[in-house]
């Protein structure tokens, strides 16, 4: 591989005439960036997969509890033994019923109908595989299991397998284009601090959500919508981006348990009948859901529990109470009895929770509140994972619109599988037509942006850019909004693009693991995201799914339209499109 | 029970020996993080502490911080564990999981995909179509 020539800051120059470029260069090593890696490579082409940090210990996959949806129709062909009668079709209506029909239709009908060759292929490989019985949402138990950390080990070893080769601790800052195509990417070694070009004839986003840029969360670190600010600046478009799923009941203290949903795994999603109270001990949900009460879907618990505490009856840490004291202790000590995730000494994931069980005997409620968990929203794409933009693709969290405003549980193991395939067959075909690349246009440009906070000797210190970003998407971008922060927002999220951006410096001048810098190329990243979120939800003026409007509600309007977004210039800009119903109109 | 804890920390950037560090965590609250005590918080917290607020050239690794990534491995008083999944106590002593793979600080080399790598240490580039 030739390398450029060292150049101040220990950054390398262009490539040249003689520049090395990859077939397909893909963006992210979650369970989506490699089963296109794994396709590709299928296809005969050279692939190139780039993390931010390790490959197989990073991102939402390796944290998944595992559910993927599948028909019971398609699960019978596979030989599983389950409820036949559930089909495609029925999966599909669920889809879009429970995404109050903003999903692209086209792609909801993508991922049901492709979903059982990639599960065959898996079980082929000698995966672990379980059998869902009853998975909530759903009309029937429809779909398996394969735990997170499974999954991610199978499908980065079965991609090691396949030949793709890999670049660790490259976090990706921006793409390389030539006469609007996508050459390449461009990025920070964050091992040397070497800013380097790598080019390409197709590139693959797949860098998952941009849950990371709220402060409680389920998800990972590292997840702050990169992939969609490059995909904006490179020309493509966002869709319904004010669309993120918060998962109810997640624990808000202690710090070292912040964000995580056992309670809710313990509770309402077991189907046990943990009772959600206010400060006055008011069951709230009959306000919302007086049938299923703490057993409604996720967007309404969520909404229901952000109302109560914008409303001023939350409790003292920001959340509400998660009570089982009317249920016989018995129903606690029994539950590791009946439920496989959990054992009978309470250890899980990587902790003790005894405890928290404890409390909850002594007959204490645990307090909680929704935690940013998935991006429904995101970079718009079709069946092929295309964008749009030649040369550029995208599959799995990263992209928007499959789940439309709510999404069911275990659709997005689905949807990381079926569109990573799509997105790995449309490129390696597409690589195999198109040029051999060319230096990008804008590598002096990209190159400049990556380096500006290694330059500068003196500035902001990234990390209180990205605290001001969190608390301002925590905010404004909760369960529930309205549009007086809204707007409040914006104009603080622009304040900081227009004054702290263009500031950010280094505290240190080593090049090597230098966070501040990986800090300050998440700021630069997060705030067209975060601008797109805010765009899409000032301009969506009535409470729809995951998106709830604590000024509107109840209104609805005539026609139901998607929030895109794209970059015009130095501008983002805003248009609503009509949703398309294909195959389900909201009135059937 | 609230209040200032001592941590040690083994230090260790480029080929410089590796030292061990004593810092002072202040109380959570000062330090602004929403525990009582700093029993209430992960070795994993306390390192994104000390990096915002005292060493910025800190380096440590974190992504899931539920114990099931493993990139937070480090040795922490003698036993290599996860620091995102051990709570803080006063004079505890924080080293690389093994030096002999040490990268930077508590950063060890935890690659899954070594031998297929390229980049820095250079290895091969794009593979011919087969
Ligand atoms: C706690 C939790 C539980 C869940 N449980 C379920 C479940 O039971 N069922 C279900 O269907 N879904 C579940 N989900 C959602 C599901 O896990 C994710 O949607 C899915 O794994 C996303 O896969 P992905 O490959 O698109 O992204 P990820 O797995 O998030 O991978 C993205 C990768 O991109 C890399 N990356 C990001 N930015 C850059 C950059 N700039 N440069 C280079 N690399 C970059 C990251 O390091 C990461 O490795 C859960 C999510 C969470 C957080
Ligand atoms: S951050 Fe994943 S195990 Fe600690």
């Amino acid at each position: 591989m030739f390398r450029g020539t060292r150049q101040g800051l220990g950054c390398f120059v262009g490539w040249g005439s003689l520049m090395d470029h990859w077939d397909v260069i893909v963006i992210g090593a979650g369970g989506a960036g490699l089963t296109a890696a794994r396709h590709a490579r299928a296809e005969g082409a050279s692939v190139l997969v780039i993390n931010k940090s390790f490959v197989g210990r990073s991102g939402a996959t390796i944290t998944s509890g595992g559910g993927i949806s599948v028909a019971g129709e398609t699960l019978v062909k596979l030989g599983y033994d389950v409820d036949g009668g559930d089909t495609e079709e029925n999966f599909i209506h669920d889809t879009i019923r429970s995404g109050h029909f903003l999903n692209d239709q086209r792609l909801v009908e993508s991922m049901v109908v492709g979903v059982g060759e990639e599960v065959s292929y898996l079980r082929d490989k000698g995966v672990r595989i379980g059998v869902t019985k009853k998975a909530p949402g759903h009309s029937s138990g429809r779909g398996i299991h394969i735990t997170g950390p499974d999954m991610q080990r199978a499908v980065t070893s079965i991609a090691v397998k396949a030949g793709v080769r890999f670049r660790e601790d490259f976090q990706s800052a921006g793409l390389l284009t030539h006469d609007g195509a996508v050459v390449g990417v461009a990025g920070l070694d964050r091992r040397t601090g070497e800013v380097e070009a790598i080019h390409g004839r197709t590139v693959i986003l797949a860098t998952g959500g941009t849950t990371s840029n709220w402060r409680l969360r389920t998800a990972p670190e590292e997840l702050t919508g990169d992939g969609h600010a490059m995909a904006l600046a490179a020309g493509a478009e966002l869709i319904d981006m004010e669309m993120l799923q918060f998962l109810p009941c997640c624990l808000v203290a202690p710090e070292i348990w912040r964000g995580l949903q056992f309670p809710w795994t313990i509770g309402p999603q077991a189907g046990v009948r943990a009772w959600l109270l206010n400060k006055y001990g008011e069951r709230f949900l009959a306000r919302w859901d007086p049938e299923r009460m703490e057993l409604a879907t996720r967007d309404v618990v969520a909404a229901a529990s952000a109302t109560e505490v914008l409303e001023g009856r939350g409790s003292p840490s920001g959340g509400v109470y998660l009570s089982w004291a009317h249920l016989p202790r018995d129903v606690i000590d029994n539950f590791p009895r009946w439920s496989k995730s959990y054992s009978m000494d309470w250890r899980w994931q990587g902790f003790d929770m005894n405890p928290l069980i404890d409390r909850i005997r002594a007959g204490y409620a645990i307090e909680v509140a929704p935690a940013a968990h998935f991006s429904l929203g995101g970079i718009r794409i079709d069946v092929d994972g295309a964008t749009g933009v030649p040369g550029l693709y995208a599959c799995g969290e990263a992209t928007g619109a499959l789940h439309g405003g709510n999404r069911l549980s275990g659709n997005a193991g689905s949807q990381m599988l079926v569109q990573g395939r799509q997105a790995g067959l449309a490129a390696a075909r597409a690589a195999k037509s198109n040029t051999p690349p060319v230096t990008g246009q804008n590598w002096a440009e990209l190159k400049e942006t990556i380096e500006a906070p290694a330059r500068r000797d003196r500035g902001i210190v990234p990390l209180e850019v990205k605290q001001r970003l969190t608390g301002l998407a925590e905010t404004a971008l909760a369960p529930v909004r309205n549009g007086v922060m809204l707007g409040k927002a914006l104009e603080e999220l622009r304040d900081i693009a227009r004054n702290a951006l263009p500031e950010l410096a280094n505290r240190t001048s080593d090049p090597g693991y230098n966070r501040d810098w990986s800090d300050a190329l998440e700021c630069q990243a997060s705030v067209p995201v975060i601008e797109a979120a805010l765009l899409g939800a000032l301009n969506r003026t009535s409470s729809l799914g995951a998106h709830q409007r604590h000024d509107t509600t109840g209104s609805r309007p005539e026609r139901l339209t998607h929030s895109i977004t794209s970059r015009q210039g130095d501008e983002l800009v805003y248009k609503a499109e009509p949703v398309k119903f294909s195959l389900l109109a909201p009135a059937a | 029970m609230s209040g200032a804890v001592t941590i040690h920390i083994r230090l260790r950037r480029d080929e410089d020996a590796a030292r061990l560090t004593t810092f002072e965590l202040p109380e959570p609250s000062v330090a602004g993080i929403s525990a009582e005590s700093w029993s209430g918080a992960s070795v994993s917290t306390a390192l994104q502490y000390l990096q915002r607020a005292v060493d910025p050239g800190l380096a440590y690794s974190l992504s899931c911080r539920r114990g099931l990534c493993d990139t937070c491995a480090m040795r922490i008083d003698g036993v290599v564990t996860t620091a995102c999944t051990v709570p803080v106590h006063d004079g505890m002593v924080i080293e690389p999981a093994k030096p002999g793979i040490f990268l930077r600080d508590t950063i060890v080399e935890l690659s899954l995909v070594r031998k297929a790598r390229i980049g820095p240490e250079g290895q091969q580039g794009p593979v011919a179509h087969d």
